[in-house]
């Protein structure tokens, strides 16, 4: 399992992932269960991160790009296949 | 200017597997520039999708060219969107720049299909950039890199893919619980 961008969150991270895998596997696919059931490890990893984030210039631009609507748009609408191709 | 590029692999595995890699897929040897992966936000929405955002650090990926513009620090954060449908078996997945792109904008789409344990993955590139001048090393750059960036992320799914089938094998061997 990869770290966590702030050394002090990867024990909190790595204990998520461990759950929230096991829920995906066990229960998610399964469509036995609608809610992510590690919120307890989540909250201490996510209050982590948001404290750690706070300190870093990337911040604001992290914000904007979590604005990004991806699904929605025309290249994840079309069939990928073709080779490369240009557009002006 | 804008640039796109396309390819397509197939994996002979189930959608759990490829779906769990996905989210599993560092650290693996063949992303020794990732540093870390961050989960942001992970929820399931009205359609029973598990949406999950998440922010990954790479070191000394970005091109040479571009180098003189950024300063000293090389590492560049990345933004990850990915949403697994589990009913329909498709993961689809999204990855940007979130620094430098006044510059230059790589997005990668990827749509993972899974029908009869076989996983296709097919994928876009969209390279932007409204620097004057860029078009063309931009062109040179990416040819240069993408190939071997293709073949290296290939490599690392299908690794921790592999990985996984053997820790699944070994536990119902030996008859422990997963």
């Amino acid at each position: 399992m990869s770290v966590s961008f702030a050394p002090e969150c990867t024990d909190a991270k790595t204990k998520y992932d461990d759950c929230f895998n096991k829920w995906y596997t066990e229960k998610f696919l399964k469509g036995q269960s609608l809610n992510n059931e590690c919120s307890e490890f989540w909250d201490t990893y996510i209050t982590c991160i948001n404290a750690n984030l706070a300190k870093k210039g990337i911040k604001p631009m992290l914000d904007k790009a979590r604005e990004d609507q991806p699904f929605t748009s025309e290249e994840m609408k079309e069939s990928a296949g073709t080779a490369s191709k240009e557009e002006k | 200017m804008v640039l796109y590029f396309e390819s397509e692999q197939e994996y002979k595995y189930d959608f759990q597997t490829t779906s769990l890699a996905y989210l599993n897929r560092y650290p693996n040897p063949y992303a020794k520039h990732v540093l870390s992966s961050d989960t942001l936000e992970s929820y399931i929405d009205a359609e029973g999708r598990l949406c999950t955002t998440r922010v990954v650090v790479k070191t000394g990926r970005l091109p040479q060219f571009i180098k003189p513009f950024l300063g000293s620090n090389l590492n560049s954060w990345i933004i990850e969107k990915s949403i697994v449908n589990p009913k329909t078996k498709t993961l689809y997945t999204y990855s940007s720049n979130i620094d430098h792109r006044k510059f230059i904008r790589v997005e990668e789409f990827l749509k993972y299909t899974t029908v009869n344990d076989n996983t296709t993955v097919k994928s876009k590139v969209k390279f932007s950039s409204n620097f004057i001048g860029f078009k063309e090393r931009i062109e040179q750059w990416s040819h240069n890199r993408f190939s071997s960036n293709m073949k290296n992320s290939r490599e690392g799914l299908q690794y921790v893919m592999n990985k996984m089938k053997e820790r699944l094998a070994f536990k119902e061997k030996n008859g422990l619980n997963a």
